[in-house]
């Protein structure tokens, strides 16, 4: 395809620099429309032309960075029409979301998906962080120049940054939910000693949940949290590459007997048929050895396909199947017995719960413990946790490699205490925050009429 | 073109993503379905069926198709209920049953929907469109339609409609009267009659030993303590068991149990849950009264009490369970026996004298004078004084061959 104007001025066509086509190309008609069709597509951009057979493998990595990065993009496209939508408005927004639900054409669907979506993405960033340490792949091979565990550094910034981004969009449909499930979330926030009233305060814009808050958590939700993950995503993106791969990957750069391959060329590309030809048969060494890689394309991009339309089948299913809930409007007035904290952070308030102790009249607050020093310490460890890892370098890319087992026992156990809290807040806390097995039912709430 | 292994999952990787893409598809096809599915359509179909058949095939054309709504921006409702209610404003169909039916007309003259909408006095959630939701029978709202199945769902005595008439007293609260609200205007006769104010405010006037009432409509079911309460756990429910036994749902409340019946309760139970903050401005009121003044002779006879010999009594609050028929003081609840003969009475009942029984109070007595009425040793003093002053009016009054208490009794009989 060309516009009529590129035929007059043929010369552009051979100008140093034009690509004189609107699109680029599948059909390259030389070398250069070929390299330049590679370097402007953002997929080819991104893959290399061969990958590690074995990184492909579902077992290994389960894709769950694709998935979250696949989460993330449909939320931004999600988001798009609800921000036409939605009136950031302590009188409006919940209207507009009673809107949304019920009248606006497929809106309770974008809303679901978004809502569905936000949940999933949470879940699986989690998974992703697990998996990467389950595998140590926060850990440099032999490869020159590796900062693995920098990337796992921007990666807990961002695990960080996806609950914030949940967090704050809690708070829009200014619902009963929303308004007490920040009211308890900013309160575990409050307790740090000293600073943590200000620092509420500088959160919410007041000393009340109101419309401050309100634009507050809106343009963190909308413009500030995205935009900082979206640079983010494409940093630790770029790190893999110049990282060689994922882990999984350097264990094929370990020394290793030399093979045979065949009669067929290496350190040759075929990218659109770019530096076409042949060379003689040579014997490798190398991890790019043709017989332990594949073409990125189809190879790669038909799984990371799978994957990301994977995702969003099952986005969409769950969100014709699951109606968003919308509560009462706000109300300051009345707290909803139990108030609880977004599920995420339901395993802090669980803590915060029981490391509340009352002598008599005098009461120790948990908050300090369970809402600060507990999930700061947490997070300061996973941060500098390559560092204090000594394993060897070939325990990267290995699930529940020996050299590594003390660790990760210790910190599945992290996990699964962390999910059994979740577990007790989610299902186990009822009115007046009292216990109550799954099973048995809660006293009924009371209505007006 | 160099030759190069294949992944080593190409057989079932080609497969596994045409089984996705028909996935997406039929997701896809399942969501847009799911949208378009609604109960008003069946209903918008049936009524232009019935127009059809009764006025012509022409009239039915002018009826319009999809979602409708009246938008009431000073009440900030946006009421779909004419989606499935088409028949609203037809005449013609008055006995269909709903959503065909005709809306009554001369509530209509007086409300006209495109000022007031629908949900305002209706209840229910005007926003939504489908039948549970909008008639408000889904959680998390408040707001269910104040129709007759709820009226039957509470065994209302008489008019199962009846509960409407809460949302017309939000905005007739300080009339006396009010047309078509025979339940209000029953409980409000009874505000009066049994002298509600002596222990609570009611728009500004009243005593404090209860709460205030004006804006108890606005208390959340949540502020309840509904563990006394057989059944539904509503507010409305509370209200109407507390009326008719305040011991059982309040154990140490001082409120008397007035022996009201069934329906006085409800009645009584409905005037409580529409004293609630109205959300829009005095331009919705014209015409309807927005304070609640007292008439002339109510006045006076306050006056007459708070300055009369009685006046004492009237202040201390002893008023409230008891006349002092001597001194002109009628109490509203009556609860307690006159204090008119209370110098020989204490002896014909406790067996104490007056200044005895004031120091060292017993029974009912005991409760209310260390928690509602604490008097100091000189305010006892006066009671003593006060009483004996009463008697002493008793007295000469029985002398003159009147019988004051016989009197009181039959003013509040009245």
């Amino acid at each position: 395809m060309r516009f009529p104007f590129t035929r007059r001025a043929a010369a552009a066509d051979t100008a140093p620099g034009v690509h004189a086509q609107p699109f680029w190309s599948y059909r390259p008609r030389s070398d250069r429309e070929a390299g330049d069709a590679v370097v402007s597509n953002l997929l080819l951009h991104w893959f290399p032309s061969q990958v590690y057979k074995p990184s492909l493998a579902w077992n290994y990595s389960a894709w769950l960075g694709t998935i979250t990065g696949a989460l993330f993009f449909l939320l931004v496209l999600s988001g798009l029409p609800l921000m036409f939508l939605y009136v950031p408005s302590v009188e409006r927004a919940y209207q507009s979301v009673k809107d949304l639900e019920y009248v606006v054409t497929f809106g309770w669907w974008i809303r679901a998906v978004h809502r569905i979506g936000a949940h999933l993405m949470v879940i699986a960033v989690v998974l992703h962080l697990a998996r990467v340490f389950f595998t140590g792949a926060y850990k440099n091979g032999v490869g020159q120049g590796q900062r693995r565990e920098w990337n796992w550094v921007i990666g807990v910034v961002m695990l960080l940054l996806t609950l914030f981004l949940s967090f704050t969009g809690y708070l829009l449909p200014w619902d009963q939910l929303a308004f007490w499930a920040v009211t308890v979330g900013t309160n575990i926030a409050s307790a740090v000693p000293g600073v943590g009233p200000r620092m509420r305060e500088l959160m919410i814009g007041g000393r009340a949940i109101e419309q401050a808050t309100l634009i507050r958590f809106y343009v963190l939700h909308i413009i500030v949290l995205p935009g900082a993950l979206g640079a983010l995503v494409a940093y630790h993106m770029w790190r893999i590459r110049k990282d060689g791969g994922l882990a999984k990957a350097d264990a094929a750069a370990l020394p290793s007997e030399a093979r045979d391959t065949g009669p067929v060329p290496t350190k040759t590309y075929t990218l659109l048929g770019v530096a076409r030809g042949t060379s003689p048969a040579v014997t490798a060494r190398s991890p790019e050895a043709p017989d332990l890689t594949v073409n990125a394309v189809p190879d790669l991009t038909r799984r990371a396909l799978i994957v990301v339309l994977g995702t969003f089948a099952l986005v969409s299913i769950l969100a014709s199947a699951i109606p968003s809930p919308l509560e009462e409007p706000a109300n300051a007035l009345i707290t909803p017995n139990p108030a609880k904290a977004p599920w995420y952070f339901l395993w802090l308030q669980e803590i915060v719960t029981d490391t509340t102790v009352r002598f008599g009249s005098f009461t120790i607050n948990g908050a300090f413990l369970g809402g600060v020093i507990l999930p700061g310490l947490l997070v300061a460890l996973l941060t500098v946790w390559p560092w204090l890892d000594r394993s060897p370098a070939s325990a990267a890319g290995l699930w529940f490699p020996k050299s590594r087992r003390r660790q990760n026992l210790v910190f599945l156990l992290l996990m699964i205490l962390i999910l059994a809290f979740t577990f007790v807040g989610m299902f186990m806390r009822g009115p007046y925050w009292n216990l109550y097995w799954p099973w048995e039912t809660w006293p009924g709430i009371p209505g007006r009429i | 073109m160099e030759k190069r292994t294949s992944s080593p999952f190409p057989r079932i990787d080609r497969p596994v993503l045409a089984a996705i893409g028909i996935v997406l598809v039929g997701a896809t096809v399942f969501f847009a379905w799911s949208d378009r599915q609604h109960d008003y359509k069946y209903y918008q179909y049936r009524f232009r069926q019935m127009v059809a058949e009764k006025l012509g095939a022409e009239r039915a054309d002018t009826i319009p198709a999809g979602l409708q709504q009246v938008w009431v921006p000073g009440l900030r409702r946006a009421d779909r209920c004419v989606t499935c209610h088409q028949a609203v404003s037809w005449k013609g169909f008055e006995t269909a049953e709903e959503p065909y039916r005709t809306h009554p007309v001369e509530l209509l003259r007086s409300h006209p929907p495109e000022r007031f909408g629908c949900s305002a006095c209706h209840g229910g959630q005007g926003w939504a469109v489908d039948t549970a939701a909008a008639h408000g029978e889904v959680a998390h709202w408040e707001e269910p339609l104040l129709g007759k199945p709820l009226g039957e769902a509470y065994s209302l005595v008489d008019n199962k409609a009846a509960l409407m008439q809460m949302n017309c007293n939000i905005c007739h609260r300080y009339e006396r009267e009010t047309r078509g609200a025979d339940m209000i205007n029953l409980a409000k006769r009874l505000v009066q009659e049994k002298g509600c104010r002596a222990c609570h405010v009611i728009n500004n006037r009243g005593g404090t030993i209860g709460p205030d009432l004006t804006w108890i409509g606005d208390k959340a079911p949540e502020q309840y303590d509904m563990t006394r309460l057989s059944g539904q756990a509503t507010a409305f429910a509370w209200h109407v068991a507390h009326f008719k036994d305040p011991k059982q749902m309040v154990q140490d409340t001082v409120m008397p149990n007035f022996h009201l019946s069934t329906k006085e309760a409800q009645a009584l139970a409905m005037l409580m849950l529409s004293w609630r903050k109205a959300p829009f401005d005095a331009a919705f009121l014209p015409g309807v009264p927005r304070t609640d003044p007292q008439t002339a002779e109510e006045r006076q006879a306050e006056a007459d009490m708070k300055s009369g010999p009685g006046a004492w009594f009237v202040q201390t609050g002893c008023f409230v369970c008891h006349s002092i028929a001597a001194l002109k003081v009628r109490s509203p609840a009556q609860i307690g026996p006159d204090l008119s003969t209370a110098v020989e009475d204490t002896q014909k009942r406790f067996g104490v004298t007056v200044d005895q029984f004031l120091k060292n109070p017993t029974g009912t007595m005991s409760v209310v004078l260390s928690r509602q009425i604490v008097l100091t040793p000189e305010q006892k003093d006066v009671a003593i004084q006060k009483l004996r002053e009463a008697f002493a009016e008793y007295q000469r009054l029985v002398a003159e061959g009147k019988n004051p208490l016989a009197a009181a009794a039959e003013g509040g009989q009245k």
